[in-house]
């Protein structure tokens, strides 16, 4: 799936995540900002790489600011993040959060 | 439930509202020079209609962001209003925003994932989204070995390129390996900025150690430095000019290995004369300063000041003794498109 924009989803507001997703050609590069980043920071970085690989994205650059978003909220934002960066959020994929 | 409202400070009564709200808060700044600036406000108000929080934007720079936490979580208006103000650039496609603050409120901004640039006693300055400082100086080019080289650089504005913006260059690709030559990004001048990169770029294509790049955001920007294009009150040029010299010093030069600056002394204008004071106070002794006194042709100092009222006035013939043939020729060429420019209101006076 190709990266024409930079595409973002989400809020900066509690239990939320910002995700900003742009070109990139080193794999999923992600810059997280997390107050929990010691704890879950591995597994936000999981939850994001897994949702764009299924969403068939191998290279981007992914700029994260958590607020404590539980995983189904970080695929969510990921997937429509993903849709709007790809310029194709007229096809949800929603079978890339199952 | 707050609420997420547009303002719209046209409106004389919303405008004493909005500034009421951020006179409480100890912003006290309404200058029509600043408030002028602003592209867009919005506002939180309460359940019982009371104005709680304001934040606005003014290209890609964030301002007058104020929140009263009274009657709700540390924080969270503060997170609403920037959410608010980002979702706004985003829709207008800007991904990458500026923000100026007191130092004091940095770490909340920092919280809310954007990055220090720099700081002074009274101000900060970060940045938050995509494409960043990182990406802007991934995307310069180098040479090998470049760390153990010598290394200079030099900002120029060159509205339009002169002799003396020349034999500046020159001077610094003699005594130096690399020279990176900065010109200033912000479209405010009489010449355009994709015209004064081609014009520099010309003007030193054969000087082979010369690297002509944009300065993007970070060097003498309408974000980092808005008093070079605006006319400014002292205190607030002496803040600007350490946040661009902070940035240069900690960030632009040490991941280019930069280890000179080259500045022309500036006879004539105030902002630039500020300026460099500043660089010399923040830079020296880390990176050396050199200050080249201004060059002259026939006792004439040069500047492209005086390059611009020749245009107004059609003096072509002035003009020569103080350009290079590449910016000659282009002046030549598009003389009628410069003076309307001109008589379209462009100021020529500054810089």
């Amino acid at each position: 799936m190709e990266i024409k924009t930079i595409g973002v989803a989400g809020t900066l507001e509690s239990s939320d995540i910002q995700i900003m997703i742009s070109k990139g050609n080193d794999g999923i590069q992600i810059d997280l900002d997390s107050e929990v980043i010691k704890a879950y920071g591995d597994q936000i970085k999981k939850v994001i790489t897994d949702t764009l690989n299924k969403f068939g994205i191998n290279n981007a650059k992914v700029k994260a600011t958590d607020k404590g978003a539980l995983d189904c909220v970080i695929a969510a934002r990921t997937l429509a993040a993903a849709q709007r960066a790809t310029e194709t959020t007229d096809k949800p994929e929603l079978e890339v959060l199952q | 439930m707050d609420q997420i409202v547009d303002l719209y400070l046209s409106d004389q009564a919303v405008q004493t509202k909005w500034e009421r709200l951020l006179l409480k808060l100890g912003l006290s700044n309404f200058s029509s020079r600043e408030v002028n600036t602003i592209d867009h406000t919005l506002g939180i108000v309460d359940d019982e209609g009371q104005l709680v929080g304001t934040g606005s934007v003014s290209g890609n720079v964030l301002k007058y962001i104020g929140v009263c936490n009274q009657g709700a979580t540390p924080g969270s208006r503060f997170n609403q209003i920037v959410t608010a103000l980002q979702q706004y650039q985003f829709n207008r496609k800007i991904f990458h925003n500026f923000v100026f603050t007191k130092t004091q409120y940095s770490i909340s901004f920092q919280h809310l994932g954007f990055t220090e640039l720099a700081h002074t006693e009274q101000a900060a300055f970060l940045e938050s989204g995509t494409p960043d400082v990182n990406d802007f100086l991934a995307a310069i080019p180098r040479i090998p070995n470049q760390s153990s080289k010598k290394v200079a650089a030099i900002v120029m504005n060159a509205n339009p390129f002169t002799l003396g913006h020349r034999q500046l260059v020159q001077l610094a690709s003699q005594e130096n390996d690399l020279v990176y030559v900065f010109v200033v990004a912000t479209d405010a001048s009489l010449f355009k900025t994709s015209e004064r990169m081609q014009l520099v770029k010309k003007g030193t294509a054969d000087l082979k150690n010369v690297l002509v790049v944009s300065g993007g955001d970070y060097l003498v920007s309408q974000a980092t430095f808005p008093a070079y294009f605006l006319k400014t009150p002292d205190d607030l040029i002496k803040t600007q000019t350490t946040i661009d010299a902070r940035v240069f010093k900690n960030i632009i030069a040490p991941k280019l290995s930069i280890n000179r600056r080259y500045l022309g002394t500036e006879p004539f204008s105030h902002t630039t004369n500020f300026y460099n004071k500043s660089l010399i106070n923040e830079l020296s002794p880390q990176i050396k300063v050199k200050v080249v006194p201004r060059f002259s042709n026939n006792n004439q100092v040069i500047t492209a000041t005086q390059v611009r009222r020749l245009i107004k006035v059609g003096d072509l013939e002035a003009i020569k003794l103080l350009v290079p043939a590449t910016t000659m020729d282009f002046i030549k060429g598009n003389q009628k498109i410069l003076q309307t420019r001109i008589q379209k209101g462009m100021n020529i006076n500054g810089n």
